[in-house]
């Protein structure tokens, strides 16, 4: 009978199988795709390709304190540390060839898109430039653009994707195994929301949240996710109740993947964090009336390719859901696209200078004190 | 009308922009690229400019929507699409033609000479073509003040003389790889160090000369969008292998013994191409400078590293 642990080990140990320090020399049969973390994955899945997601690799990596080492390693080849922490963390683990599970297997194919940052394309371009094979970038224009002529540039360059990775995998696609794992990644979604609104309430740690939205991140096509999230959120109903005099909070950014409870735990006493817009990112709608309507809709409309005026509402709306007086809001210098989403939030803020990886851009001495600063305005309040 | 613009990517064939150079912003938004910082800073504070027209290409000017939502000023933004990418070029057409309506609807104008503009532009593309294909004889921090200065005049009064101040050849002759050249001490103090710039792949210089004429029958939408497109890749388009290929022929063309990368603090586009380009460097065997510069009246501690780097080669 499957258990959460059970679940989690298999989904793992699919994911890091063909990782150098569990392959034993073994490399995939399967054609292998690196990907950044919002790649219409179901379209590799259903083409039997496997994916890597360089981003998540780089949270492993800081999280098993190696992070300093890769990056000033990445620094000696050029790669100016100003640039995103995941690129300079994880290229310095391929510049070693070694990392917490070594290093990945090696792509055939580098899959970018725009559609959090702009950062990610150029970063691929240093990967296709390491491993000389063909970098795919695919532009998402957001709400930019009119909504029509937005989906039929997306699903062009869809069914490009599609055809390049048929070429690559020599199968045809499947519309309706790509179907059915679009579905299973709306049903993941489902799962994962439900999971999360228990924040609000119940004694659970943001820490389990924070990790755990890796498997809707690099297995969300996957039945098993969707499972996964189910049973936990019936753990939580077991749970205790959260402390009710504790302040509740919004943590409004990354994780702090360097940082063993994922969050300031240590800073934040008499605080409680009751919501993350962080954790509903790959919340994506996967709403359509066919199957490249859902893709356009989960992959364009993701939050950081959102302008202001429709992240601040969704942005409200979290935020009134979870109850939070005050927000902890992290100026990430990874992360430009990031630094204006609390700009209306209208909540007192503690806003503090952080990288998620690079461990070096937090001063805790001054977060300690902006963390009591906000403590004091939302109790005076 | 007076419309600040940033990029090279913005269509002068729709209406006259004033090409954002430099600005004395007090405006500090930690790592933050201060060539965008200081346009924000302008657009915020100049009561001469009544509109901003900016790309979303990299992560600072992507959230400048944001930054200048306050100003009740017009705003406009345009996606690039990278690099080849299917249906790029009718996908721009569109934000085109977006961008001239919203334009005519703000400005309460009709526009309707953009074939006139396009041919206009067509020449004067030509004329600093030929400017250009001899810069090596040519002072590179004239040609520059005055490309600025003529970029930031109404489109009918940028005709391009090309009387352009000669300047004896050194045998250090260099390559300027960059962003906008927002400061053009940058320019004086190169030529100080006794380097001749040979080419430069600059948005104002190098890409410019070298876009397809637009076609004036047809759409002139998608034409100014082919245009546009046919530019040399910059690294905001993320293909770093087309961006160097033209890069390193005109290298080899040119015959240069060093290469300049003049780029913004925070310019993660520049940065990361900075990465692979100086490997490329390295391979061709063509020493490479790196200089950074703080917002857009900065020349950093260039004096020092140009002299050294022209010593070096």
């Amino acid at each position: 009978m499957d258990t959460v642990i059970g679940i989690k080990t298999r989904l793992m140990r699919e994911y890091y199988r063909y990782f150098s320090k569990y392959a034993k020399g073994k490399v995939p049969e399967e054609p292998v795709a690196w990907v950044t973390a919002f790649t219409p994955v179901e379209i590799l899945k259903a083409l039997g390709i496997s994916y890597y997601y360089p981003e998540s690799y780089a949270a492993v990596i800081a999280a098993s304190e190696k992070e300093q080492e890769y990056i000033k390693e990445s620094e000696k080849r050029n790669l100016s540390r100003d640039c995103c922490s995941y690129s300079c963390c994880f290229n310095g683990s391929l510049l070693l060839e070694e990392g917490p599970r070594g290093v990945p297997p090696k792509p055939d194919v580098l899959i970018a898109t725009n559609n959090q940052c702009n950062t990610l394309p150029a970063w691929w371009n240093t990967l296709a430039d390491e491993y000389d094979v063909p970098l795919i970038v695919l532009d998402y224009p957001g709400e930019s653009c009119d909504r029509a002529e937005a989906a039929s540039y997306v699903k062009k360059q869809h069914e490009m994707l599609t055809e390049a990775m048929e070429k690559l995998s020599g199968r045809r696609l499947d519309e309706e195994e790509l179907l059915r794992l679009v579905n299973n990644s709306e049903r993941s979604v489902e799962a994962w929301n439900l999971l999360i609104s228990n924040l609000k309430t119940k004694d659970i740690s943001p820490t389990t949240l924070f990790d755990d939205i890796n498997f809707l991140i690099t297995a969300r096509c996957n039945e098993d996710t969707a499972k996964l999230y189910d049973m936990m959120d019936k753990e939580c109903g077991t749970l205790e109740d959260a402390d009710p005099l504790s302040i509740p909070v919004f943590w409004l950014g990354y994780p702090l993947w360097y940082h063993a409870d994922r969050y300031l735990k240590e800073l934040m006493d008499g605080l409680r964090i009751t919501g993350s817009n962080y954790i509903t990112w790959w919340s994506l709608d996967y709403s359509g009336e066919d199957v490249y309507e859902k893709l356009f809709n989960a992959y364009n409309y993701t939050f950081l390719n959102l302008l202001q005026k429709s992240r601040d509402k969704r942005l409200h709306k979290l935020i009134e859901d979870s109850g939070a007086k005050g927000a902890i809001v992290l100026h990430n210098k990874s992360c430009k696209c990031d630094f204006v989403s609390a700009r209306n939030v209208g909540l007192p803020q503690a806003e503090l200078d952080t990288d998620m990886i690079d461990r070096e851009y937090l001063n805790l001495e001054k977060a300690k004190l902006q963390i009591e600063l906000l403590k004091e305005t939302i109790c005076r309040g | 009308m007076k419309i600040l613009s940033m990029s090279g990517f913005i269509p002068e064939h729709i209406s006259d922009t004033i090409r954002f150079t430099q600005y004395g912003g007090d405006r500090n938004i930690s790592n933050y690229c201060g060539y965008a910082s200081d346009f924000i800073s302008r657009v915020m504070a100049d009561d001469t400019i009544d509109g901003a027209v900016y790309p979303k290409s990299c992560d600072s000017t992507r959230i400048l929507t944001s930054y200048l939502s306050e100003c009740n000023k017009f705003l406009f933004q345009f996606g690039i699409p990278p690099y080849n990418v299917s249906g790029a070029k009718e996908h721009l057409a569109c934000e085109i033609k977006a961008y001239k309506e919203a334009v005519e609807a703000h400005y309460g104008v009709r526009i309707d000479d953009i074939k006139e503009r396009a041919e206009f532009i067509n020449k004067r593309n030509e004329a600093l073509r030929k400017t250009y294909e001899e810069l090596d004889s040519l002072s590179y921090s004239d040609y520059m003040e005055k490309l600025h200065e003529m970029l930031e005049k109404p489109l009918a009064m940028q005709e391009w003389s090309g009387d352009i101040r000669k300047r004896e050849k050194t045998g250090k002759r260099v390559y300027v790889v960059g962003s906008f050249l927002s400061d053009t001490r940058l320019a004086k103090i190169i030529e100080d160090a006794s380097l001749t710039v040979a080419g430069d792949d600059l948005p104002e210089s190098g890409r410019l000369v070298y876009s397809e004429p637009v076609e004036t029958e047809g759409d002139i939408y998608l034409n100014i969008a082919g245009s546009i497109l046919s530019m040399r890749p910059s690294p905001t388009q993320v293909s770093f292998k087309k961006t160097m290929d033209h890069d390193f022929e005109s290298i080899r063309k040119k015959d240069v013994r060093g290469i300049i990368f003049l780029t913004q603090k925070y310019c993660e586009p520049y940065d990361y191409l900075y990465s692979v380009f100086s490997k490329e460097a390295d391979k061709a065997g063509i020493p490479a400078v790196q200089i950074k510069v703080n917002g857009t009246e900065d020349t950093g501690k260039a004096a020092l590293a140009l002299e050294a780097f022209a010593d070096m080669i």
